[in-house]
């Protein structure tokens, strides 16, 4: 048998998936007493370039309450065509079209290989994608060409029978019409009134097209062509919205001395939302929201526009100093459940050097599953980049990004599922498969995905809800089962299915079984997105201490040690990162708040809940690689025992992309020996990490930032800050806050300082064997 | 009976004043005391044309206009030199000294006459102001143009009519480098149109929020014509097709001059709303009023304003220096009565087609002349007019459209060549120590060129101090032009009855008056009517006026017609008002006998100047007709100018020879019932009708239009029922009506 990396590596290249355990305690109570949940990290859209194209639809369990699809997990027979599902037991007779199968002769969906699958459902509807730009024209020149620049570019990366429409806003809200002949035409809004959707219909005489005609009613326009005039195909009316973009002036009202631009940021989302609902309901779209600036009047206002009144800091949260944060999440958190539950997501491309509001704004891109992007500039590549990269496409030509989705999750009996975490809002279906209790978002089988790209990942959690009275019976099997319907670019329905067993084991006899099946990298990402979550609806503190405690749990149960002597304390391999990670997630940006903007906070928090794994694992414990003449670069510690004076460092943070040059090496750069033909080597060790830095920059969303540093470099914090500061316990790389460490009741903090992480070690150690804990 | 023969006019007793149709007094001579005016029982006021359009008038620059320190009387010809270097006031009789340079006459250039200044030789004069004269920069002229372009108004196809004028006028308008233009479109909502900088063509900006209307743009709404010449073009040119597909039958007048209200306040200027329907959502939306079962009805309902959001909107602008002018293009009832508020009360003017379809070429045409006459015509901005009157005589109420803003001072944010005003006066003194009386009319306006001028007309008028002296100077044309505007204002403060019996009371008074004079005594019956040759007129025109489609009744009148006529009477200058009162009828089948080279009295070409009537040596002149049928042969064709209209009424007899010379037919039957326009033949017939349409079109603001009856059209009435000295219904004939006075008389 293979060795449990190379299990949980086949399983994750086959299916997307990764459990925080791979072998399943048969009973609740030894479940709960794993302390790290079981809970799977899915990628609904994982790239399969090997999937056969399967044209037909899926064959469901006929039990009502079941619905499952066959998959390779069902027992067959071959002889009667009855199938039996492998989630109720029900026996299933094939469909018609079926009766030709045989074990010599089964459909894809039985082989093994095949446990993850998708199908394309030919007869429903093809719907293009929709493109609706939302264009904040607060901006100055400079920035607003830039961003025309992108916008022009994006409508030839768009799929060229996509709807585009355009809303541009400033102190007021313009929704052009694209249809127009001659004379173009913009409907204006005031950017301190809401519109309701209803009154967006009837005010703009749009709807669905089998909508009855509001005719009769005095003031009705007479009817049109539902939202024709504000959302084209792209190949009609791409000259048209050429011309509207490059007529795009900036925001004319004048401003006052001390003033920010009016921005009617909260009125133009509520518009560009209210467009889509009325138009094209339960369809693939996706709000593109370009800002420049916080929106400073009207619902969604996050700041006024008295340039001395600066925008809320973590401080004025903390004190509850910020006035308008509740009203404004409230507006914006109306309108992404608008969105979503219409199958509509929102891109918040946000480029500014102060903050724009992406606190307030979140939920429209964490719901939707749209896209976060911060910037500090239209203008510069990190924008471009990252925009053009939406349009990515996969090797088969096809848009990587799919539209629409939604995400069903159907377990045997013997589990229940709590909830999931991710980029999406529950669609509140309940089901045999749906515990009681809750983790993340949760009471729901069933999740809306309004867009999402195979990047995206979701947790999904589970209890055993098997009583130990009644153990799994052994060599017993527990499945999951995953749908994703969704719409794929192309307008295709397709429905990707899933199926995954793993083994039941019994805890309370065979623990170390248990123990064997522990992916610590899976589960330190599941910790991050669960302590995150916690952290988005309460305060710091008890935050971390609930880490820590785990930590200290998870220690003491998989630890082997003697009572009260820390230096007896090991832990297996497949556990001994696991303490490591928890340390750089604990004093990581996603919960050390205070050094950074709630802006950026939220923008972090933001992609840690959609990435994959790796990607996710790079940014609870970055990645360090080392450079020098000695050999090829290697990976180091992420200590301060790596920065050594003839060593380049390149970082990978997710977010930051950083060079580093060690002393002498920055010394030798500064002298330009790299331009002396007898220094060859130096110039290839220096282009080395550079063009690493570039295979990065190259493949990932959105665009790091790239930084080029070196020793005494004020861009060196950046490194410092996240390093281990192992050669020192004081603060000379303070970082953040206070950095405590509970005691073992959970009491009050041992240390205030940040510390390394031997010292942390230490102090796990402790606590673990403690025989007071 | 009297008649046209006798209206020989009485300017002859008038002592001195300025142009006669500028500014006219009901008397010649004013009574000296109250209880003299009283016994007269003439109505007493004065008729004023500001700013008609003048081809001689002294316009000039002075670093101090010469004005009498204790009531700012500006210097005139009726002043009194008390010696070369001092001149006493002639309305409150300060005695001012005299600047120096008022010694020096510019036009000879010589000192030491100042009587030759052309301030004391012309009781018309305008100055150009100096920098005291302005409160602000003077204001460029500012054009906005509101059209309705609701499911009305696209049926009706004026917008083309419009759009098309205004391009063929666009470089007319009068204005200099600053000047701006813009445009509102509003149907449920209101559509504003950018001309920016940097845009390929004018960019539509539709607000739909018309309960809380906004300007959608802080600039480019207005633009400069020269600048942006090009885009207003193509606005234009793109307007009425955009504008022709099937609309919404609602119209949001009141949202659109709120928006353009906005839009203009910061500057002022002019605002002209094309207007086809009743509006009926949002602001100021209103309820049709109109039954049109009670269209003949002896009381007339709903002549008051429903609602005073227009009235309320006219002192907005008003008070923003910002005129509006109403076109009212309906097919049907738009109550006028309420939307005439905006133009009343803002110093604009209401111009009404009724009926209008522009797929009818001659009401095409006539919104054509009418509007390029309204496009070039001089405009005066952000004005006021001051009228001061000698001690002892004050101003009562004003009539016309503007707004009082002190007992003597009118607000008008536009004048027009084209607009008049009255005023009715009392006596509050005796002034039986005084020679004569003046009046001076000031307007104080910024031409379109941005200059800041004011015009300045003076009247004397000799006091008289017994009954019969005034009576005899008596004008009974300024009379009627008064009494009208009165009877406007008894319509909507009492009731129409009310008003038709103080007309008709009018004639029974003066006639009274006169026999008082003549001492006759009371109760006598006289066989004979009697009345001076200055008032002989009066009951003919008061019965006239009371067949006017605004006092009319008995007879189907449309609501929004009638009060159109009110507009009309308050408004139009006096000459223009008589014509409409009372038209002018004319044989045109003989006109050879009339031509020029026949010495025949003409009274009513005063101020045409002499080279103007050298242009028209060949048109004829034939002479004025009574309004009656009698006067009608059938062997003739007639002209009836009722200044909007000149109606050809062809008889069934008239002679083929005419018939084809004139309309290229062979015989009565071959015409058409009705025909809009008169073809241009060579011949000499034709030739000599179409000078004499040339020369009537000629004193009017714009040409008016031809209509062509058959005696035997179903249409005929259109022209029999103005004449109005016939019985016609139920109303007088002009012989009844004089026997009903004359059984008045005491
Ligand atoms: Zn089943
Ligand atoms: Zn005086």
């Amino acid at each position: 048998m293979a060795t449990y990396e190379e299990f949980i590596q086949q399983n994750e290249d086959r299916d997307g998936i990764r459990f925080t355990w791979n072998v399943w305690p048969s009973s609740r109570i030894e479940t709960t007493r794993l302390v790290v949940p079981l809970a799977c990290l899915y990628q609904p859209l994982k790239e399969r370039p090997d999937l056969p194209p399967i044209q037909y639809e899926p064959v469901l369990c006929t039990r009502n309450t079941c619905r499952a699809i066959l998959n390779p997990m069902c027992q067959v027979d071959y002889r009667a065509k009855l199938w039996v599902c492998n989630f109720c037991f029900q026996r299933n007779p094939f469909p018609p079209q079926y009766a030709a199968i045989s074990e010599q002769h089964q459909p894809a969906e039985l082989i093994p290989n095949f446990s993850t699958i998708e199908y394309t459902i030919t007869r429903a509807q093809s719907m293009p994608p929709i493109f609706l730009l939302v264009v904040d024209t607060c901006l100055d020149e400079e920035e607003l060409g830039a961003l025309q620049d992108s916008l022009q570019t994006s409508l030839s990366l768009m799929p060229q029978n996509a709807l585009v429409g355009l809303i541009t806003f400033g102190r007021m809200v313009q929704i052009h019409e694209l249809g127009t002949e001659g004379i173009s035409k913009c409907y204006v809004f005031k950017g301190t009134k809401d519109l309701t959707a209803k009154q967006i219909q009837e005010q703009l005489a749009i709807g669905r097209v089998n909508a009855p005609n509001p005719q009769g009613r005095p003031g009705a326009p007479a009817p049109m062509p539902p939202a024709h005039r504000f959302l084209q195909p792209v190949k009609q009316c791409d000259m048209a919205l050429t011309d509207l973009l490059g007529e795009l002036g900036r925001d004319p009202w004048p401003l006052g001395v001390g003033k920010r631009p009016l921005r009617s940021s909260g009125v133009a989302l509520s518009l560009a939302v209210g467009l889509l609902e009325v138009t094209y309901p339960n369809t693939g779209a996706r709000i593109m929201l370009f800002l420049g600036g916080p929106c400073s009047q009207g619902p969604g206002q996050v700041v006024n526009d008295e340039l001395k009144q600066p925008i809320r800091s973590h401080h004025d949260i903390h004190k509850d100093n910020a006035k308008y944060m509740k009203k404004a999440i409230k507006h914006y958190e109306a309108l992404s459940l608008r969105a979503a539950t219409n199958g509509h997501s929102i891109d918040i491309y946000s480029c500014a050097l102060d903050q724009t509001g992406l606190m307030e704004m979140k939920q429209c891109c964490n719901s939707t599953g749209g896209h976060m992007v911060m910037g500090d500039s239209f203008n510069s590549s990190l924008f471009k980049q990252t925009f053009q990269r939406v349009f990515a496409k996969d090797q088969k030509g096809e848009y990587k990004m799919a539209f629409n989705g939604s995400l069903e999750v159907k377990c045997s009996r013997e589990l229940k599922i709590t909830g999931a975490i991710g980029s999406c809002v529950s669609l509140n279906v309940k089901g045999p498969c749906v515990s009681d209790q809750e983790v993340g978002m949760g009471n729901t089988c069933q999740w809306k995905m309004c867009t999402f790209t195979p990047s995206t990942t979701m947790a999904i959690f589970f209890e055993v809800v098997s009583q130990q009275a009644a153990p799994v019976p052994a060599g017993g099997r527990g499945c999951v089962q995953i749908i994703t319907q969704y719409q794929h670019s192309s307008g295709q329905r397709r429905v990707r299915v899933t199926t995954v067993a793993r083994n039941w084991g019994d805890a309370a006899v065979n623990l170390h079984h248990i123990a064997a099946g522990f992916d610590q990298e899976a589960a330190a990402v599941v910790m991050a997105r669960l302590v995150v979550y916690r952290a988005e609806l309460e305060d710091g503190p008890d935050v971390l201490r609930w880490l820590d405690r785990m930590l200290i749990r998870l220690c003491q149960k998989f630890g082997e040690y003697g009572k009260d002597d820390p230096n007896s304390f090991r832990l297996s391999e497949n556990f001994s990162l696991y303490p490591q990670f928890m340390y750089h997630l604990r004093r990581s940006q996603f919960l050390q708040v205070f050094n950074n903007s709630p802006d950026e906070t939220t923008f972090y928090r933001h992609m840690l809940m959609r990435e994959d794994l790796t990607q996710s694992l790079i940014m609870i414990q970055p990645i360090l690689y080392s450079y020098s003449f000695g050999g090829p670069p290697e990976p180091v510690l992420l200590d301060t025992s790596s920065i050594q004076p003839d060593r380049i460092l390149l970082m990978d943070t997710f977010f930051q992309i950083l060079i580093y040059h060690g002393e002498t090496i920055a010394q030798w750069r500064a002298l330009r020996y790299q331009d002396m033909p007898e220094y060859e080597s130096f110039a290839q060790l220096l282009r080395a990490p550079v063009d690493d830095a570039q295979e990065i920059l190259q493949s990932r969303f959105p665009v790091p930032r790239y930084i080029d540093t070196e020793h005494g470099g004020s861009q060196a914090r950046f490194l410092l800050s996240k390093v281990n500061p192992s050669q020192t316990h004081n603060n000379m790389y303070a970082y953040g806050g206070a950095m405590p460490i509970p005691s073992a009741d959970g009491g009050a903090p041992v240390l205030t300082d940040d510390v390394s992480l031997q010292v942390f070690m230490e102090h796990l150690k402790k606590l673990a064997v403690s025989s007071t804990a | 009976m009297p008649g046209l023969h006798y209206a020989s006019s009485t300017q002859n007793q008038r002592w001195h004043t300025t142009g006669i149709s500028i500014f006219r007094c009901t008397v010649n001579r004013i009574p000296d005391t109250n209880s003299l005016l009283q016994k007269c029982r003439l109505p007493l006021g004065i008729l004023i044309h500001p700013f008609k359009d003048l081809n001689n008038l002294p316009v000039i620059q002075c670093s101090t206009i010469v004005r009498c320190r204790a009531c700012r009387t500006y210097i005139n010809p009726f002043v009194y030199f008390v010696d070369a270097k001092r001149w006493k006031c002639n309305l409150c009789y300060r005695v001012n000294d005299l600047p120096e340079e008022f010694q020096y006459d510019p036009v000879s250039k010589s000192y030491g006459e100042p009587t030759r200044r052309p301030e004391i030789k012309s009781a018309t004069i305008e100055f150009i102001a100096p920098g005291e004269y302005m409160l602000r920069p003077p204001q460029p002229a500012v054009y906005l143009f509101l059209f309705d372009v609701s499911q009305i108004a696209r049926d009706s196809g004026y917008l083309q009519v419009v759009c098309d004028t205004l391009k063929e006028k666009l470089d007319e308008l009068p204005g200099d480098a600053r000047t701006q233009v813009g445009f509102i479109c509003y149907d449920a909502h209101v559509h504003y149109y950018l001309m920016a900088d940097g845009l390929a063509r004018p960019k539509e900006l539709t607000v739909i929020d018309i309960d809380d209307v906004f300007l959608p743009s802080p600039e480019s709404l207005l633009v400069n014509l020269g600048e942006c010449r090009d885009m207003i073009l193509e606005l234009l040119t793109a307007l009425p097709r955009r504008h022709s597909a099937p609309g919404v039958p609602v119209s949001a007048l009141g949202a659109a001059l709120q928006a353009a209200y906005k839009l203009m306040a910061p500057t002022g200027g002019r605002i002209t709303v094309f207007q086809t329907c009743l509006p009926n959502i949002g602001p100021g939306a209103l309820q049709s009023r109109e039954d049109p079962n009670s269209r003949s009805s002896k009381e007339v309902a709903h002549l008051n304003p429903a609602s005073d959001f227009y009235k309320r909107l006219a002192l907005d602008c008003s008070g923003a220096q910002v005129a509006v002018d109403l076109f009212l293009l309906s097919s049907q009832y738009c109550d006028l009565a309420t939307l005439s508020g905006m133009s009343k009360f803002s110093a604009g003017t209401v111009y009404h087609i009724p009926l209008f379809r522009a797929a009818r070429s001659w009401q095409a045409e006539q919104l054509t002349r009418m509007l390029t006459r309204y496009l070039t015509r001089k405009i005066g901005f952000e004005a006021v007019m001051r009228v001061r009157c000698t001690k002892g005589i004050a101003i009562h109420t004003f009539h016309g459209n503007f707004f009082v803003r002190s007992t003597d001072l009118l607000s008008l944010p536009n004048v027009s060549p084209d607009a008049g005003f009255g005023m009715q006066l009392t006596i509050e003194e005796s002034m039986s120590d005084l020679q004569h009386v003046c009046f001076q009319a000031a307007l104080l306006y910024t031409s379109s060129k941005g200059e800041r001028r004011i015009r300045v007309h003076t009247l004397a008028l000799p006091i008289a101090t017994n009954l019969t002296d005034v009576l005899h100077s008596a004008d009974q044309q300024c009379i009627i032009g008064l009494l009208s505007k009165m009877a406007v204002d008894r319509c909507a403060s009492a009731s129409m009855s009310e008003a038709r019996e103080a007309l008709m009371n009018v004639a029974v008074d003066a006639l009274s008056a006169h026999r008082l004079a003549r001492n006759l005594p009371a109760g006598a019956v006289s066989s004979a009517l009697h009345a001076p040759a200055s008032l002989r007129l009066l009951p003919l025109y008061l019965l006239a006026l009371l067949k006017r489609k605004a006092f009319r009744t008995g007879t189907s009148t449309r609501l929004d017609e009638r009060v159109a006529d009110m507009c009309d009477m308050k408004t139009l200058p006096l000459g223009q008002l008589l014509r409409a009162v009372y038209p002018d009828l004319y044989a045109v089948h003989d006109l050879h006998l009339h031509m020029r080279h026949d010495t025949h009295d003409h009274n009513d070409q005063q101020d045409h100047d002499a080279e103007h009537d050298e242009e028209e040596d060949d048109a004829p002149d034939p002479p004025r007709l009574q309004l009656t049928a009698e006067r009608i042969n059938s062997n003739g064709a007639y002209l009836l100018d009722d200044g909007s209209t000149l109606m050809i009424y062809v008889c069934s007899n008239v002679s083929p020879a005419f018939l084809s010379e004139v309309f290229g037919v062979g015989a009565h039957a071959q015409l058409p019932d009705e025909a809009r326009s008169l073809p241009r033949l060579d011949t000499p017939t034709s030739r000599m009708l179409h000078a004499f349409i040339d020369k009537l079109n000629d004193d009017r603001p714009y040409p008016s239009g031809v209509h062509i009856l058959r005696d035997t059209s179903p249409s005929r009435q259109l022209f029999t029922e103005r004449l109005v000295d016939d019985r016609v219904e139920s109303a007088f004939s002009y012989y009844e009506f004089l026997q009903h006075v004359k059984n008045q008389v005491k």
